[in-house]
């Protein structure tokens, strides 16, 4: 089995679990609360994380890569809740949004010059459909 | 096209420029590295949140939030080091899979029924894994 799948089934473990405090959280407070503390957390790792390793090291441009990682990341999740709040059904946008990886790959293609088997594309084109599919909530 | 279409495909874009950012930025660095970064990044975003919107006061539901915040981050660590070590055109769609676990545990837990589709969607997801496994 490759490593990036292990680690990969290793984030579906973690991510899986914050889904499921996620449900439970904002049956008591907004979305946007939520964020708020869930910035909290992600700081309060910060220290610990730093013990292990600095970023200065880094070069300029790696770090800028980084600080932009986290901010598209918020920027994707802003929108999303903007869509939701201007009339999305929740179960056309979540799906429709669980379609991004398309664009990574596009970007993969285009920039890094990623290929994949046919194999993978079975693969991934699964992945793809499944995560629209499961995301996929009729309104109780 | 109707606002939330447009807000739609832009989360779309800007998460899908996050995937690839992440294959980038983990061929230079650590993932913890990556994971102290991806942290400053996001802090303007929350102080913009926090200056336009009222925050619900409720203890619970801000533990739930610290809790969600730290396995998330732990999380994020394990996706750079998916991202350094595969490709980001595999490991962007499988990640992104992590909805599977989360109705599982939703009908374990929280006794919630999933439907047709999910039910469809869980099975073709877990085929996906083991294809790509191979």
């Amino acid at each position: 089995m490759p490593s990036w799948i292990l680690y990969s089934c290793v984030v579906i473990v973690f991510w899986g679990v914050v889904g499921l405090f996620q449900k439970l959280g904002t049956n008591r407070v907004s979305a946007h609360t939520l964020v708020v503390w869930l910035t909290v957390g992600y700081i309060l790792l910060v220290p610990i994380l730093l013990a292990r390793t600095g970023v200065s090291g880094l070069g300029r441009m790696t770090l800028l890569i980084g600080v932009l990682g986290g901010f598209t990341n918020g920027l994707g999740a802003w929108y999303l809740f903007a869509s939701l709040e201007a009339g999305a059904k929740a179960s056309i946008a979540i799906p429709l949004t669980a379609l991004n990886p398309l664009l990574t790959i596009i970007l993969a293609f285009s920039f890094l010059g990623e290929r994949l088997t046919p194999v993978q594309w079975v693969g991934i084109a699964a992945a793809l459909i499944a995560g629209a599919m499961i995301s996929y909530e009729t309104e109780a | 096209m109707p606002k939330w279409l447009r807000y739609a495909l832009l989360c779309i874009f800007w998460w899908g420029v996050f995937g690839f950012l992440s294959k980038i930025g983990s061929t230079k660095a650590s993932p913890i590295q990556m994971q102290i970064l991806f942290t400053i990044g996001m802090l303007p975003l929350v102080a913009a949140a926090l200056l336009r919107r009222k925050i619900d006061r409720d203890r619970v539901g801000a533990a739930y939030g610290v809790l969600i915040g730290v396995l998330a981050g732990l999380g994020g660590i394990g996706y750079f080091a998916a991202m350094q070590a595969g490709k980001a055109s595999l490991v962007g769609p499988v990640t992104s899979l992590f909805p599977l676990l989360t109705v599982l545990l939703a009908v374990g837990i929280l006794k919630e029924r999933m439907n047709k589709i999910q039910v469809a969607g869980v099975i073709v997801g877990l085929i996906s894994i083991a294809v790509l496994s191979v």
